[in-house]
């Protein structure tokens, strides 16, 4: 269909290693069109990352600054960045392999809901996780995304809707109290459509500051990094994805931490 | 009238009424006409932990990432 379908096929040549996820995946739920950028949950292993490497590699990618494709750091919830050019496209191509805001269950789940599929993308419970960004944006595209959920437990988790969660809770009134544990808003349903928009709009400012939160320690962690970047960039200016790999993982050993705070 | 609450536009959730062939000939125009934006986010991350390259580095900004 284009590009990101392509590498997609291509990263699964022969098993399942990344799943498109974040805005292409939002496309192939046909719920729009709102990002340029590829983003593919990868999975944790030398295999599944020197794949996608040689995959790049072909299409001339380049690094850009980020963590290595590498399991050691993809582990401690860290991103790796690549970019090439297409045609009259720029193609950014991000990984992760620990996405935010998914149980070790969930992603397990996730992976075994994608295997054998063509195109594998992130599911619509799933992606709507993910898209709790600090991004304002985001929070439309989950409130569609909410639309699509089947299991009526799912979407009074999930919904953005003042009207759907209360149209939710009249329909299962047993549901909700049983819910309020992992959705505290829903305690609110009862007392009319103003205070719940108040209560939505609350839950949406405390996640967007939980994101933050979470990008402010990944950048404290990445200070080292990215004061050596500039120098990194120069040495592996002109070699090949794979050779730029090895010299970007051997740089970052004992510079990047592999989890933020962590060790080394 | 009985209304609903509206996240997206009506073009956005447009594309449950495409055919394969015509959701991706509109997602490839898509691309296509977002690259007149490369030059305002070549420093900036749309997914990830990192919001900006080195040379414009800062803390969590509002182009961010999952």
């Amino acid at each position: 269909m284009n590009i990101y379908t392509d590498l997609t096929r291509r990263f699964n040549h022969g098993r399942l290693r990344a799943v498109l996820s974040s805005g292409q995946a939002v496309v192939l739920h046909r719920v729009a069109i709102m990002s340029k950028d590829g983003d593919w949950i990868i999975r944790e292993d030398n295999e599944a990352t020197g794949h996608v490497l040689a995959v790049l590699g072909a299409y001339g990618a380049r690094y850009r600054f980020s963590a290595p494709l590498d399991p050691r750091w993809l582990a401690g919830g860290w991103s790796a960045h690549c970019q090439f050019h297409y045609g009259e496209l720029r193609v950014r191509t991000d990984f992760v392999s620990r996405p935010p805001r998914l149980s070790d269950q969930e992603l397990a789940d996730l992976w075994a809901e994608q295997e054998g599929r063509e195109v594998p993308f992130v599911g619509a419970k799933h992606l709507v996780a993910l898209k709790q960004t600090n991004r304002e944006k985001d929070y439309a595209v989950i409130g569609e995304l909410a639309r699509l959920l089947t299991d009526p437990r799912d979407q009074l988790l999930c919904s953005r809707s003042v009207r759907d969660i209360i149209a939710l809770a009249e329909q299962h009134p047993g549901l909700v109290p049983e819910l309020v544990p992992a959705r505290p808003l829903l305690e609110r349903v009862g007392e009319g459509p103003d205070r719940l928009a108040v209560a939505l709009d609350a839950e949406r400012r405390a996640m967007i500051r939980a994101n933050e939160d979470r990008l402010r320690r990944y950048a404290l962690a990445a200070s080292d990094w990215a004061t050596e970047w500039p120098d990194v960039e120069r040495e592996t200016a002109g070699l090949s994805l794979l050779d730029a790999h090895d010299v970007i993982r051997g740089r970052a050993e004992g510079v990047l931490p592999f989890t933020p705070g962590g060790d080394r | 009238m009985e209304l609903r609450d509206e996240f997206l536009s009506d073009e956005d959730l447009d594309l449950r009424n495409l055919s394969e062939a015509e959701l991706g000939a509109w997602w490839s125009l898509w691309l296509r006409q977002a690259q007149a934006s490369n030059a305002l986010d070549e420093q900036q991350y749309s997914h990830g932990v990192f919001t900006a390259a080195p040379t414009c580095a800062g803390l969590a900004r509002d182009s961010n990432p999952t």
